[in-house]
């Protein structure tokens, strides 16, 4: 009997322990994310006026938007742009990974190299690849037209809408690959290395000890990276507009309908709520599919 | 490890004294009425001498604190919008009539303010053509109107020369002028013209819609976009546009004017004191220390060979300029508009408003009659007026009192017009036909379909 | 042969290497290239300047800067002012010359590192207890709390901007320099903190309990295997966290313009930065320049983090 009750005493007290502990984080969460978010759903059933009382309109904003041919290209675009992206960093930081975590002389020294994208601020860098890419003066044009005559004239890769957005993708990648390398390098360096002696003597080659060893310890880091890597590039807003504000992916798209000219806030709410739930579908299907939970 | 939490530690108690420093400082700052001045001039040196007249005038009013913050140019729709919805709007703005237009007839705008001021100025001392770019159409002003600039086309007067052709003031001559001088080989270009969307892509297709007799509405209001003059303006635009650097373009790329890889370009009277820095950065390049310099791009006779086409004739003659405006939004505290109004009037005291345009020579010119006359002004830092003439100076001025936009047609004041403007409908027109390749008609059909929904 | 092979191997190994590092720090070179060149001299594709030019850097770092000259319009306003003294006149006067200062880089530097270590910091710290709370404590509501967490970070970019300005203008925080900087930490804290929690959550969960048991049997009070057990084991998770939050508010563009603005004095980089740009018409030198005098200390920084980073890193990752 009075086991059972200290049992008790102690199950509530450790419950109450986890909850103390977590409230700091839930309240300001919830002051500051719930808030908004509940906010913006009203708001998306209004035509907001910023100085008079907003007229309830239903469904009328989702209409238009739902209506208007550029939010599907849109869509379209933002998916090119996540996927590609997503792909590109995740296998360039397991490919860099992989190479340092070999021995090679100056390893510390490279190793802090290539965090340079990932710490430089944004926008100090886009004013770096914009000039690289100056259809006029930038080197890229000069060497693979005058130098390497591998195009017959010069064009403007940031420019045209088509070639930016891989542009736009190829910054992203470069940008980011190193936070991904970093943690799959830690993983990595963890892996216990009589693994590979066991494997090697039952003579195992180098691609049969990747995926025999390396791929499954890394499986779900990577397959946590990925999820997050998805989160963000979905809503990735400053590489894109600082860089190449033509490509109009759903935040561009986002900012320029809600904020450029005359504010449209309500669209803006509906455009919200309606890019919420294409990412919620995106990770369910990802969540479900890839990583099997 | 503890030593990693100690320095985390000693960081954020650092950190915590820091802000409640910042906090003492405020308060001594407080004063019985502060307000907030934008300004689009976000250049250093225009910044530190704006600075100059507001600490003047705080002196002669020590009540009022007047604290100065530059917004570019393109943020200043978000930035209002966001203090619109915030309701932090500022006491004084300084942007483009259109804007101030646009701003004023979403209600941000205090009119009955700006129009007792220019009465009280004195609206027969104003150019008539730069108050009529602010009127609210109901007899009252959105903004004032401070200073503007007028746009042309740039060209090398020595290459056309040498080429033997004539100044680019006709359609016709642009367009010759832009295909023998377009060598994408040589990595030349033959002209620059706006083709991203933004509102230099507007400014330059303006001046040739306006000398093709080609407008949005007519002048009760209707929209009449849907003109063949309107289609034929777009063709040519488009047209030569294909002479521009490879891309969408805007106003930075007069860099390559600037490095002799282009013919001409449009671009404001800015230029000229651009210019006159580059005549002065000339000057001492080409002394001793570097003679190594034989055989780059550099040419330091640039200033001496570029000219101004003002003026673009097709089937009537066009000029285009921006006039800049003041404007008071919406304070809901009388004594800040009473404050704004006190600061603004002290702007326009003959002393304050040449050191203003003394900023930059050429690039701002003043509305006021009396000024444009007056003999200080003409004597500027920069030497604007001894390098190009009292003539041509006084005709740029002038200008500014025809300046020829879509917001005005016979005289009407067109509002639909500010808004197609800062929706920037036409820009994005224009870069879907030359930069995505859609053909005129649909893109006209497009760009009509948003101005309706824009005039409703 | 196999010698032959392994050599082949190892240059192509190198090779690689250098590629990799080529594409990280090409762009920086560009930079560091153009922020030493003349004006003349941009039109130039090549990466070496014709002249070097360090007028960016010194006036930058305001060395050797002579004072303005002051213009003649505005001698002429404050000598036609009667209501000015000599001494105001001074002030003003000085005022003017001194503010040559165009991009106060110091103060920037320090806005943003203490914005950002504050952020990262406190974010850490709530992380940190969350954290154990998910994957140490067991109580009703739990797996609810941990999936809405993440759940509503699904809700992110810029549509928030709004909203939570005019919250902080409703709660009189963007009303003084110092409550919009506060207002600017705390929603950064909220944008790292799920991140945070998800990844040292999992991290937490790879740590054997049974340490933890034989702390806890020696007395330790729960804070206290937090404190001396929990931390130290998992060490570089939480770098990593740290570094994760630190360049999330480091890099920050929108909220600061927006929330900032105002506040000339309260800067940070990257605002600072786009605020340098449209300082002047002809800027790509001294642009650069401050790019690159931005990127130097924060790989420094990093440099000497790194070691103890990576070494440190044990098993676990985001492991589920």
């Amino acid at each position: 009997m009075s086991i059972a009750v200290k049992t008790l005493s102690l199950k509530q007290r450790e419950a109450r322990f986890g909850r103390v502990l977590i409230a700091p984080a839930v309240i300001i969460i919830a002051a500051l994310i719930f808030y908004p978010i509940l906010y913006q759903m009203y708001m998306s059933f209004f035509d907001v006026k910023l100085l008079d009382r907003s007229v309830f309109v239903g469904f009328e904003n989702y209409r238009e938007i739902l209506t208007d041919s550029s939010f599907w290209k849109a869509v379209f675009t933002t998916a090119v742009y996540v996927f590609f992206t997503v792909a590109g960093t995740t296998l360039t930081g397991l490919g860099v990974a992989l190479l340092m975590n070999r021995d090679f002389p100056l390893r510390g020294l490279v190793r802090s190299l290539i965090l340079l994208p990932y710490v430089a601020p944004v926008i100090s860098v886009v004013y770096a690849w914009k000039q690289i890419f100056d259809p006029v003066n930038g080197i890229f044009m000069h060497l693979t037209v005058e130098k390497l005559h591998l195009f017959d004239e010069r064009f403007n890769l940031i420019g045209s809408p088509d070639s930016a957005l891989w542009i736009a993708i190829i910054f992203s990648i470069w940008k980011n690959f190193p936070f991904t390398y970093l943690m799959i390098l830690s993983r990595l360096q963890a892996v216990d290395t009589s693994l590979y002696e066991a494997a090697e003597i039952d003579g195992a080659g180098g691609w049969q000890k990747f995926k025999a060893i390396t791929l499954p310890e890394v499986y779900f880091v990577m397959g946590a990276l990925i999820l997050l890597r998805i989160i963000w590039n979905f809503f990735k807003f400053e590489d894109i507009y600082l860089l190449a504000d033509n490509v109009k992916v759903l935040s561009i798209y986002t900012y320029f309908k809600a904020f450029v000219g005359t504010m449209e806030l309500g669209t803006g709410a509906a455009l919200a709520i309606l890019q919420f739930s294409l990412l919620v579908l995106l990770i369910l299907f990802y969540v479900k599919r890839v990583l099997k939970w | 490890m503890k030593k990693i939490i100690l320095t985390f530690m000693i960081i954020l108690l650092v950190s915590m004294i820091m802000i409640t420093g910042c906090a003492k400082e405020e308060k001594a700052a407080v004063g019985p009425v502060e307000i907030e001045f934008w300004t689009t001039e976000t250049q250093s040196d225009r910044m530190s001498t704006i600075q100059v007249l507001v600490d003047s005038f705080q002196i002669m009013y020590p009540e009022i604190t007047i604290k100065l913050i530059p917004v570019d140019e393109n943020d200043m729709p978000t930035q209002i919008n966001a203090a619109a919805a915030a309701g932090t709007l500022p006491a004084i703005i300084e942007c483009a009539a259109e804007n101030a237009v646009a701003f004023g007839s979403e209600g941000f705008l205090d009119s009955a303010a700006a129009t007792a001021l220019i009465n009280e100025i004195g609206a027969d001392k104003f150019y008539a053509g730069t108050l009529k770019l602010n009127s609210s159409g109901s007899g009252e002003y959105y903004g004032i109107p401070y200073h503007g600039w007028v746009q042309g086309l740039w060209y090398r007067a020595d290459w056309f020369e040498e080429a033997g052709l004539n100044p680019p003031s006709t359609w016709k001559d642009i367009e010759k002028a832009a295909k023998y001088f377009y060598k994408p080989d040589e990595n030349k270009y033959g002209i620059l013209v706006g083709t991203k969307d933004e509102a230099y892509a507007e400014q330059c297709f303006t001046q040739f819609a306006m000398s093709n007799n080609a407008s949005l509405f007519d002048k009760n209001g209707k929209l009449i976009f849907n003109s063949p003059e309107m289609k034929e303006t777009i063709e040519f635009y488009s047209k030569i546009a294909k002479y521009n650097p490879p891309g969408p373009q805007t106003w930075r790329a007069r860099d390559y004017y600037l490095q002799g890889k282009m013919a001409m370009f449009f671009y404001s009277t800015y230029i000229m004191d651009d210019l006159a820095l580059q005549e002065v950065a000339a000057g001492s390049l080409t002394s001793e220390n570097f003679k190594d310099l034989a055989g780059s791009d550099f040419n330091p006779e640039l200033v001496e060979h570029t000219r101004l086409a003002s003026i673009i004739t097709n089937k009537s003659p066009a000029g285009f300029g921006v006039v800049v405006s003041l404007a008071m939004p919406n304070q809901g505290d009388p004594a800040k508009t009473a404050a704004a109004k006190k600061f603004l009037r002290y702007l326009y005291t003959p002393n304050a408003y040449i050191t203003w345009l003394h900023m930059a020579p050429g690039g701002m010119n003043p509305v006021l009659k009396e000024i444009a006359v007056n003999e200080r002004f003409q004597n500027d830092p920069k030497g604007i007026f001894k390098h190009y003439g009292k003539e041509k100076m006084a005709e740029i001025i002038q200008g500014l009192d025809k300046i020829e936009t879509f917001s005005i047609v016979e005289g009407n004041r067109i509002a639909a017009a500010s808004k197609i403007y800062s929706q920037q409908i036409i820009p994005q027109m224009l870069y879907k036909i030359t930069q995505e390749g859609m053909n005129v008609d649909s893109a006209m059909k497009w760009a009509e379909g948003e101005m309706n929904k824009l005039a409703e | 042969m196999v010698k032959k092979k392994n050599i082949f191997r190892s240059t192509g190994i190198l090779l690689l290497i250098l590629l990799v590092v080529l594409f990280s720090v090409f762009p920086f070179i560009q930079m560091l290239s153009t922020s030493l060149k003349y004006q003349w001299d941009w039109g130039n594709p090549s990466l070496i300047p014709t002249k070097i030019n360090l007028e960016a850097y010194k006036e930058l770092l305001n060395i050797g800067q002579a004072e303005k000259n002051i213009p003649d319009s505005i001698k002429n306003l404050l000598d036609e002012n009667p209501e000015l003294t000599t001494e105001q006149r001074k002030q003003i006067l000085s005022k003017y010359a001194s503010t040559g200062d165009v991009f106060p880089f110091m103060n920037y530097f320090r806005n943003s590192l203490l914005l950002s270590f504050s952020a990262a910091f406190l974010s850490l710290v709530l992380a940190v207890f969350g954290a154990y709370s998910f994957s140490r404590t067991k109580y009703r509501g739990r797996g609810v709390i941990q999936r809405g967490v993440l759940f509503v970070y699904m809700f992110g970019g810029i549509i928030l901007l709004v909203p939570l300005f005019k919250l902080a203008v409703a709660v009189g925080l963007a009303r003084t320099p110092s409550g919009s900087f506060l207002a600017l930490l705390i929603i950064y804290i909220v944008q790292t903190l799920p991140v945070s929690l998800y990844m040292l959550g999992n991290y937490f969960r790879t740590i054997p309990l049974s340490i933890e048991e034989s702390a806890l049997m020696e007395g330790c009070s729960r804070f206290g295997t937090i404190w001396r057990i929990i931390i130290p084991l998992s060490i570089s998770a939480i770098v990593t966290v740290f570094i994760y939050s630190f360049m999330i508010a480091w890099n920050e563009y929108l909220y600061v313009s927006v929330f900032l603005k105002s506040y000339k004095d309260l800067y940070t980089l990257p605002i600072g930065l786009r605020a340098l740009f449209v300082s002047k018409n002809a800027i790509w030198d001294r642009i650069m320049a401050a790019s690159m005098l931005t990127a130097v200390p924060v790989v420094i920084l990093f440099m000497t983090i790194q070691k103890n980073l990576i070494s440190g890193m044990s098993a676990g990752g985001v492991k589920e």
